[in-house]
C-alpha cells in the first residue's frame, strides 16, 4: 500500500523517473522524430508558477484543520506577519481615543503644550496604523489567494491522476462545484478566521482601557455588545439558508430558459409558448418569494445590528453624564467611549459570522477530502518499465472483463432487464495482433468491442487474464509509455475549446505547423479547415466554433495520427463521416497503417476492407477469425451483423455521394442544437 | 430494449434538486424550516399573446419599471430621507447635552436625561425606517424583477427560430440570468443605499457647518479632497481588477471542466502532466488578478483609516486651539469628533454601490436591445384563426433562402392531399428540411405561398396553425421533468388515461409500467439516461398526444438496435394513420412506406411519384435504390 503511494508521489513529479525512463529533454525529443515511430515523447511544459509547496495531509484521522495545516504553514511567514501586524496596528489604534480624550482635557485646562504633544503623537500613531494596516492586509490577501492557488492545483493534480473507473462513478458537475465553492469556503476560513480573532483582541484591550477610566461606565457601555454578537449569529443562521434557496431557485429559472432556448423548435412546433411562459412565471414567482423572504429577514436583523451599538452610546451619555456631574469624570470621556464602541462594533459582528463560516468550511473541507482521499486504481506498479518503440505485437491472453458494480453506469444496469449487475463484458478473449497487421473487429452492439480497446490502452484493467504488448504484460509497463505507444481514436470525439491546431497537436504540443497540416491532410480534415475564416487558428469546442460530427471525427483522427504511434486503435472513428470523404481518408490511412499495428472497430464494409483480417466478437469472445470472404462463407452471424449494420447505415450517406463534402452551413444542421453530453461517456455496452 | 428509463429517485425530487445548484446538506435543515412558511401560490397566471400590447412596446427603462408601483416608490423615498436624518441626529444630541448639562458650572442632569430619551427615540425611528426601507425596496425589487423576467421571456417566445442560433443561446441565457440579477441587486439595496449615503454626507456636512463654520470648512477642505481622489482611484483600479478576476475564474473553471469532460482524451494522449502545468498557469493568472485587487484593498482600507485619523488630528489640533480661545465649546467639538468618524463609511459604500450601479445600467441597455429585436416571422395584425383543418398542403410556387441572396428552394410547386404521406428524400442541404420548416411556418417563403386547406399561412394566427401540426424533430428533445410532462407537452394537464393511451400507442406502455414511478419518473439530463430509441418513442408519443391533422417528421439518423427500430416503425404506423404527413426521410426503407416520394435536389423537385413509379422511371431515385440494395446485400 505504502509503495503504491510512493508511486503516486512520483506520478506528480515533473520528470518521469521510473524504470529506464527517459528524461523529458529537447535533444531526445528531436532525435526521436528521426525514428520511424515517434512514440512516447514526454511533454515538458513548465508553468510560470511554482507548484504548491505543501499539500493536504493524507492522515484521515486528523481534524480538518490539522489536515489543511501543512498548506497554511507553507505560507507561515506571510500568514504570521499578517496577524502580527494586524495586532500591532490595532494596539496602536486603540490608544487614539484615550489620547484624544487627554488632549481635549488638556485643551480645556489651557495646557497648550500638552495639546500639541497629543496632536503630534496621534498623527504619528495614525501613520503607523495605516502602514501596519497595509502590511497586514496585503499579506493576508496574499495568503488567502495562495491557499486557494494551492488547493486548486492540488485538486486538479489529483484529478489528473485518477483512473477511468473513478470518472465513471462521479459526475463532473459535482467535481467542479467541489473544486470551486468548497475550496473558497475553506480558504476564507483558514485566512479570515484568525484575522477576526485578532481583531476581537481590540475589544479586549479597548475594554481594559475603558475599565481603567471608569469601571461602571465601561460595563454600561458594553451592555449592547453581547446582543450584537447574538443578533449577528442569528442573522447569519437565518440568512445563509435563504441565500442558498435564492441561488437554487435562480438555477430553476435558468433551467427553464436553457430548456426553452435549446428546445425552441419543439416549443414553437407545439405552440407551447403559453405553457413555457407559465413555467417561467412560476419559477420567477418562486424566486420572488425567496427574495422577499430574504429582504424581510434582512429588515429584521440589519437595523438591530446597526443600531444596537448606538444604544450603548445612549447609555454612555446618560450614565457618563451622571458621573461627570457627580464623580468629576472628564467630559471628554464621552468622546473616547464613543470612539471605542465604534471600534468594537465590527469585530463583534464578525464574530457571529465566524461561527457560520466555521460550520460551512468544515463541511466543505469534508467534501474536498472525500475526493482527495480517493486513490487511483490504475497506477504504475513498482518497477514498471517503459515501453520504448513498440514492435506492435499485441496479445490478449484469456482476457476477461466486467465493469465494477458501483460504476456510475450501474444506475442504468440497476433497473435493467434483470441482468447481472456485474455483467461480464469480455470472457476469456484470446486475440493476437501481429506487428504491422491491420485487424478489423466486428460485432453487435454490446458485444464488447470498445472494451477491447479500453483494456489495451489500460483505461481499465482486465479482471482476468492478461494483455501483453511486445511480450510485456501492460500492467508491468509505465502508463505513460504504454499510452504513448498507442493512438486511440474514440467513437465520440471530444474537442477542447482551443484552436484546431492545438486540438490536433494535443498529444504533441510542440509539433510544427507542417506536421499538423500533414496529419490533418491524412485525416481528410485539411479541406474544411482551410475553408474556415481563421483556418487552423479557429477555436472550436464548447466555447468556440461548432463542427459537425464528421468534422470532429476527422480532427480526432488527425490528433491520433500526429502522435504517430506504432499501435493505432480506431473505435468506430469514421461513423459520422460521409462515405465519400471516408474513402479519401482511407487511401491515406492505408499508407499510414503500413507497418503499424492497427485495430479497427467498424461496421461499414468500406472500412472493413482496409483490414488484413477480420475478427468477429460475440458474447465477449472471438467467435470467428479470418478474411472478410472467409467469414462471409463460414459464419452466418457475420453476415447478420453486417446486414444489420448496413440497415442502420443511413440512406443519407448513400444519397450524399453526389454532393460535395458538406459543411455545417447546410440547412439541416442550422437549427440542430449540438447535443453536448456533460456526463462522462461510459462504455457503450452498458448504455 | 437495452437500457431502462430514468434514474429513479422520487418524483418531485427534481424540484429543489438542481444540477449542483444543490443546497449543502448542513444548510438543508434551515432551508426546510424556511420553506414551511411558503404559501401555496399555484401556477403563475401570466398570459402569452403573439402580438405585444401597446404597453409592452414602450422602451425599457428602470424608472418605467419602477413607476408601475408608484406608492411603493414614494414610501421608499420618504423612508430613505427619514433614515438619513434620524441616523445622524445622535452626535448633535450628545453635543447639546454636553453644552447644556455638563458644562461647569451649569450641570443639569435633566437635560442629559432628555437628550438620552431623544437619542433613544431617534435610534428607534431610524431602526424602524431601516426596517421599513428594506421591506419596501425588497418588495419593489422582487416585483420589478419578476415583471422583467416575464417580459423578456415573453418576448423570447415571440421571436422566430432564426434568432435562436447556437451562439445566441449563451447570450439569451445571460440576459435572462446575470443581467436581470444585476438589476435585482441594484434595486433591492443599491439605489436606496446610494440615496441614503449621498444624503448622509449632505446631512453630516450640514450639521458640521451649522455647528461651526470655520472648523467645518477646515476639516472638509483637508479631508474631503484626498478622500474623493483616493476613492475615485480605487473605483477605477478595482473595476479593472475585478474584471481580471472574473475573466480569471472563468478560465479556471473552463479549463477544469474541459479537463474533466475530455479526461479520456487527456489520458490517451498522456497529457496529464502537461495539463497540470497549464492549469497552474491559469490558476496562477487568477491568483495574480486576485493579488492585485488584494493590494488595492490593502491600500484603500488602511488609507481611508489613516485619513480618518488625520481628520481627528485636525479637529484636535485646530479645534483644541479654538477651544482654548473659546471660539468653540466642548459640545460642538464633541459633535465634530463623532461626525467626522461617520463621514468615511458613506464614501466607501458609495464607491461599492457605484459598480453595481454601472453594471445595472449596462444590463438595462442589453435588455433593451433584446426587447427591440423584432421576430422575423410576424403574425399579421388581422390574422384569423385557422379552423379545424382537413390537411391539404399546397406549396404555391415557393422560393426561399435563409440568406435571400442564397436561395435554397426555387419555385417549388406541390400539393399534398389530406391523409397522404409524402416522403422527401435528397442529399443533405438539398432543401428537404427547409420545406418542412415552411409548413410549420418557422420561416416565410421569399416568394410564393404555402397554403393549408387554402389558407395562406401568413394570414392565420401562429398558435391556431401550430396547434394542429405535430412535429417530430430529428433529434428528439426532451425537457427536464417527468415522462408525463414530456408526453403531454402539447396538452399539459391532459387526463391520465389519455397520456397512457398515447404511451401504449407508441409502444412504451410496458416499459413505463415497469418503472417504479411510472409516468412520473423524472427524465434526467435531457434524456441522456434513456436510450435513443426510447427518446424517439417519447417524441412520437408527444406528437400523438397533440392529435395533429398534419404531421411533420424529420427522421432520426441515429442508429437503433433492431428491436428499437421495429418499435419505432410500429409507432410511426400508428401515428401516420389517417393524417397528412410530411416525412423527411434519411433511409430509403422509411421513404418506401410513403404514398408518394419527392426527390429534392438543389432546391428543386426532381422526381415525384410512388416508390414503384420512381424505380421504373430509372432516374435519381432508382439510382439511390440500386446503391442501397447493393450495399445491404453485399453482406
Amino acid at each position: 500500500m505504502s509503495k503504491t503511494e510512493d508511486r503516486l508521489e512520483e506520478a506528480g513529479a515533473p520528470t518521469p523517473t521510473a524504470g529506464n525512463g527517459r528524461v523529458a529533454d529537447g535533444a531526445v525529443a528531436t532525435e526521436e522524430k528521426t525514428l520511424p515511430f515517434a512514440a512516447y515523447v514526454p511533454m515538458g511544459a513548465v508553468s510560470r508558477y511554482e507548484k504548491p509547496k505543501a499539500t493536504i495531509s493524507p492522515d484521515v484521522s486528523l481534524s480538518w484543520i490539522r489536515r489543511a495545516a501543512p498548506i497554511v504553514m507553507s505560507h507561515k511567514k506571510q500568514w504570521f506577519s499578517a496577524l502580527i501586524f494586524a495586532f500591532a496596528g490595532l494596539m496602536i489604534q486603540v490608544w487614539v481615543p484615550l489620547l484624544l480624550q487627554n488632549g481635549i482635557t488638556d485643551a480645556l485646562n489651557k495646557n497648550t503644550a500638552g495639546l500639541r504633544n497629543y496632536v503630534i503623537l496621534i498623527a504619528v500613531l495614525g501613520v503607523f496604523t495605516g502602514l501596519f494596516g497595509y502590511i497586514s492586509r496585503s499579506n493576508l490577501f496574499k495568503v488567502a489567494y495562495s491557499i486557494e492557488f494551492d488547493l486548486r492545483n492540488t485538486i486538479y493534480e489529483h484529478f489528473s491522476r485518477m483512473s477511468f473507473p473513478f470518472y465513471d462513478r462521479v459526475q463532473s458537475g459535482q467535481l467542479i462545484s467541489r473544486a470551486n465553492s468548497d475550496i473558497r469556503s475553506v480558504q476564507m476560513y483558514l485566512t479570515f478566521a484568525p484575522m477576526i480573532l485578532v481583531q476581537c483582541s481590540i475589544a479586549v484591550v479597548a475594554f481594559i482601557f475603558m475599565l481603567s477610566i471608569s469601571v461602571p461606565l465601561a460595563f454600561v457601555a458594553m451592555i449592547s455588545m453581547p446582543f450584537i454578537y447574538v443578533v449577528g449569529v442569528r442573522m447569519r443562521q437565518k440568512l445563509f439558508p435563504v441565500s442558498w434557496l435564492i441561488q437554487s431557485r435562480l438555477a430553476e429559472v435558468a433551467t427553464v430558459v436553457d430548456e426553452n432556448v435549446n428546445g425552441v423548435r419543439v416549443v414553437r412546433s407545439f405552440a407551447a409558448e403559453q405553457q413555457q411562459l407559465r413555467q417561467l412565471g412560476t419559477a420567477a414567482d418562486r424566486v420572488q418569494w425567496a427574495y422577499i423572504k430574504d429582504a424581510d429577514l434582512r429588515a429584521r436583523f440589519a437595523p438591530l445590528v446597526q443600531n444596537l451599538s448606538q444604544v450603548g452610546l445612549v447609555f454612555v451619555l446618560l450614565v457618563g453624564g451622571w458621573m461627570i456631574i457627580h464623580d468629576h469624570l472628564p467630559v471628554a470621556t464621552i468622546i473616547s467611549f464613543n470612539l471605542w464602541l465604534v471600534m468594537m462594533q465590527a469585530p463583534f459582528m464578525m464574530l457571529g459570522m465566524l461561527i457560520m463560516m466555521g460550520q460551512r468550511a468544515s463541511a466543505s473541507a469534508g467534501r474536498i477530502y472525500e475526493i482527495l482521499d480517493e486513490r487511483p486504481t490504475i497506477v504504475d506498479r513498482p518497477g514498471a518499465v517503459d515501453l520504448v518503440d513498440s514492435e506492435g505485437d499485441v496479445v490478449f491472453d484469456d482476457v476477461s472483463f466486467a465493469y465494477a458494480a458501483d460504476s456510475l453506469l450501474s444506475k442504468s444496469v440497476e433497473a435493467g432487464d434483470g441482468e447481472d449487475k456485474r455483467r461480464q463484458i469480455l470472457s476469456h478473449l484470446n486475440l493476437h495482433l501481429r506487428p504491422g497487421e491491420t485487424v478489423a473487429m466486428v460485432g453487435r452492439t454490446g458485444s464488447g468491442k470498445s472494451t477491447v480497446a479500453r483494456v489495451l490502452a489500460r483505461f481499465y484493467d482486465a479482471t482476468g487474464g492478461s494483455v501483453r504488448v511486445d511480450g510485456h504484460d501492460v500492467r508491468d509497463l509505465t502508463l505513460t509509455s504504454l499510452r504513448g505507444n498507442i493512438g486511440v481514436v474514440l467513437d465520440e470525439p471530444f474537442l477542447f475549446s482551443v484552436s484546431i491546431r492545438d486540438n490536433i497537436a494535443y498529444g504533441r504540443p510542440d509539433a510544427t505547423m507542417e506536421e499538423v497540416q500533414a496529419a490533418a491532410e491524412a485525416a481528410g480534415a485539411d479541406g474544411f479547415i482551410n475553408r474556415l475564416a481563421d483556418g487552423y487558428q479557429t477555436v472550436v469546442g464548447e466555447r468556440g466554433y461548432t463542427l459537425s460530427g464528421g468534422q470532429r471525427q476527422r480532427i480526432a483522427i488527425a490528433r491520433a495520427l500526429l502522435v504517430n504511434p506504432p499501435i493505432l486503435i480506431l473505435d468506430d472513428a469514421t461513423s459520422a463521416i460521409d462515405v465519400k470523404v471516408e474513402q479519401r481518408i482511407h487511401s491515406s490511412l492505408r499508407v499510414l497503417m503500413e507497418g503499424r499495428t492497427t485495430l479497427i472497430i467498424a461496421h461499414r464494409l468500406s472500412t472493413i476492407s482496409l483490414a488484413d483480417r477480420v475478427v468477429l466478437l460475440d458474447g465477449g469472445r472471438i467467435v470467428a477469425d479470418g478474411t472478410h470472404a472467409e467469414l462471409l462463407a463460414s459464419t452466418p452471424l457475420y453476415s447478420e451483423v453486417l446486414a444489420q449494420a448496413a440497415k442502420e447505415e443511413t440512406a443519407e450517406t448513400v444519397v450524399a455521394e453526389g454532393t460535395e463534402d458538406v459543411g455545417l452551413e447546410s440547412d439541416d444542421d442550422l437549427l440542430q442544437p449540438e447535443v453536448v453530453d456533460l456526463a462522462p461517456e461510459g462504455p457503450e455496452e452498458l448504455r | 430494449m437495452g437500457a431502462p428509463m430514468g434514474g429513479g429517485g422520487p418524483p418531485g425530487s427534481t424540484q429543489a434538486g438542481l444540477p449542483f445548484g444543490g443546497i449543502p446538506y448542513e444548510l438543508q435543515e434551515g432551508v426546510d424550516r424556511l420553506l414551511e412558511s411558503e404559501p401555496d401560490r399555484g401556477e403563475s397566471k401570466v398570459v402569452f399573446t403573439q402580438l405585444p400590447t401597446p404597453d409592452e412596446k414602450k422602451t425599457l427603462s428602470l424608472t418605467g419599471l419602477l413607476m408601475e408601483y408608484p406608492g411603493m416608490c414614494a414610501a421608499a423615498v420618504v423612508l430613505v430621507a427619514a433614515i438619513a436624518l434620524a441616523t445622524q441626529l445622535g452626535p448633535s444630541l450628545v453635543s447639546y447635552g454636553i453644552n447644556h448639562g455638563l458644562t461647569p458650572p451649569h450641570y443639569d442632569f435633566g437635560v442629559i436625561v432628555f437628550m438620552a430619551i431623544l437619542y433613544l427615540v431617534s435610534i428607534v425611528v431610524s431602526a424602524s425606517a431601516q426596517w421599513g426601507q428594506a421591506r419596501v425596496t425588497g418588495r419593489l425589487a422582487s416585483w420589478v424583477m419578476n415583471d422583467l423576467r416575464v417580459k423578456v421571456f415573453r418576448h423570447l417566445q415571440r421571436l422566430s427560430l432564426d434568432f435562436f442560433t447556437e451562439e445566441k443561446a449563451g447570450v439569451v441565457m445571460s440576459r435572462m440570468t446575470s443581467d436581470i440579477e444585476n438589476l435585482q441587486q441594484l434595486l433591492q439595496d443599491g439605489l436606496a443605499q446610494f440615496a441614503i449615503q449621498g444624503l448622509t454626507m449632505i446631512v453630516i456636512t450640514a450639521f458640521l457647518f451649522a455647528t461651526n463654520v470655520r472648523l467645518a470648512l477646515i476639516t472638509v477642505v483637508c479631508v474631503l479632497p484626498p478622500l474623493v481622489i483616493m476613492s475615485i482611484w480605487f473605483k477605477r483600479a478595482s473595476e479593472r481588477g475585478y474584471d481580471k478576476v472574473r475573466d480569471g475564474i472563468a478560465l479556471v473553471l473552463a479549463d477544469l471542466s474541459e479537463s474533466l469532460q475530455g479526461v479520456r482524451i487527456v489520458a490517451a494522449h498522456n497529457r496529464q502532466r502537461y495539463n497540470v502545468e497549464t492549469h497552474r498557469d491559469v490558476v496562477g493568472a487568477y491568483r495574480d488578478a486576485n493579488n492585485y485587487t488584494g493590494r488595492l484593498n490593502g491600500v484603500y482600507g488602511p488609507g481611508s483609516q489613516l485619513l480618518s485619523v488625520v481628520g481627528q488630528v485636525i479637529i484636535l489640533g485646530i479645534g483644541g486651539e479654538m477651544l482654548l480661545h473659546h471660539q468653540i465649546n466642548l459640545g460642538e467639538l464633541t459633535a465634530f469628533f463623532l461626525y467626522v468618524n461617520r463621514f468615511f463609511s458613506p464614501i466607501q459604500l458609495l464607491v461599492q454601490q457605484y459598480n453595481t450601479f454601472q453594471q445595472g445600467r449596462a444590463s438595462i441597455f442589453k435588455l433593451r436591445d433584446l426587447l427591440n429585436t423584432e421576430p422575423s416571422v410576424l403574425e399579421a395584425p388581422d390574422a384569423v384563426d385557422l379552423p379545424k383543418i382537413r390537411g391539404e398542403i399546397h406549396f404555391d410556387h415557393v422560393s426561399f433562402g435563409y440568406d435571400p441572396a442564397v436561395p435554397v428552394l426555387h419555385d417549388v410547386d406541390l400539393t399534398i392531399t389530406p391523409g397522404e404521406t409524402v416522403a422527401f428524400v435528397g442529399a443533405t442541404g438539398a432543401g428537404k428540411s427547409t420545406m418542412a420548416k415552411l409548413v410549420t411556418r418557422f420561416y416565410d417563403p421569399t416568394a410564393g405561398r404555402v397554403l393549408i386547406d387554402g389558407y395562406d399561412l401568413q394570414r392565420v394566427t401562429l398558435s391556431s396553425l401550430r396547434s394542429q401540426l405535430g412535429v417530430v424533430p430529428q433529434e428528439p428533445f426532451l425537457f427536464a421533468g417527468t415522462i408525463r410532462d414530456n408526453i403531454s407537452f402539447a396538452r399539459p394537464g391532459a387526463p391520465d388515461d389519455e397520456v397512457w393511451h398515447a404511451v401504449h400507442q407508441v409502444g412504451l406502455g410496458e416499459l413505463v409500467q415497469r418503472l417504479p414511478y411510472g409516468l412520473d419518473t423524472p427524465v434526467h439530463e435531457r434524456g441522456q439516461s434513456l436510450s435513443s430509441g426510447e427518446r424517439q418513442l417519447i417524441a412520437l408519443g408527444r406528437a400523438f398526444m397533440a392529435e395533429p391533422r398534419v404531421l411533420v417528421l424529420d427522421e432520426a439518423t441515429s442508429n437503433l438496435d433492431l428491436k428499437s427500430e421495429t418499435m419505432v416503425e410500429a409507432a410511426l404506423d400508428v401515428l401516420l394513420e389517417g393524417r397528412t404527413a410530411v416525412l423527411i426521410a434519411h433511409r430509403l426503407s422509411t421513404a418506401m412506406r410513403a404514398d408518394r416520394i419527392v426527390v429534392v435536389g438543389d432546391g428543386r423537385l426532381l422526381e415525384v411519384g410512388s416508390h414503384d413509379e420512381l424505380v421504373s422511371l430509372g432516374g435519381h431515385y432508382a439510382e439511390m435504390y440500386d446503391t442501397w440494395i447493393n450495399q445491404s446485400h453485399a453482406a
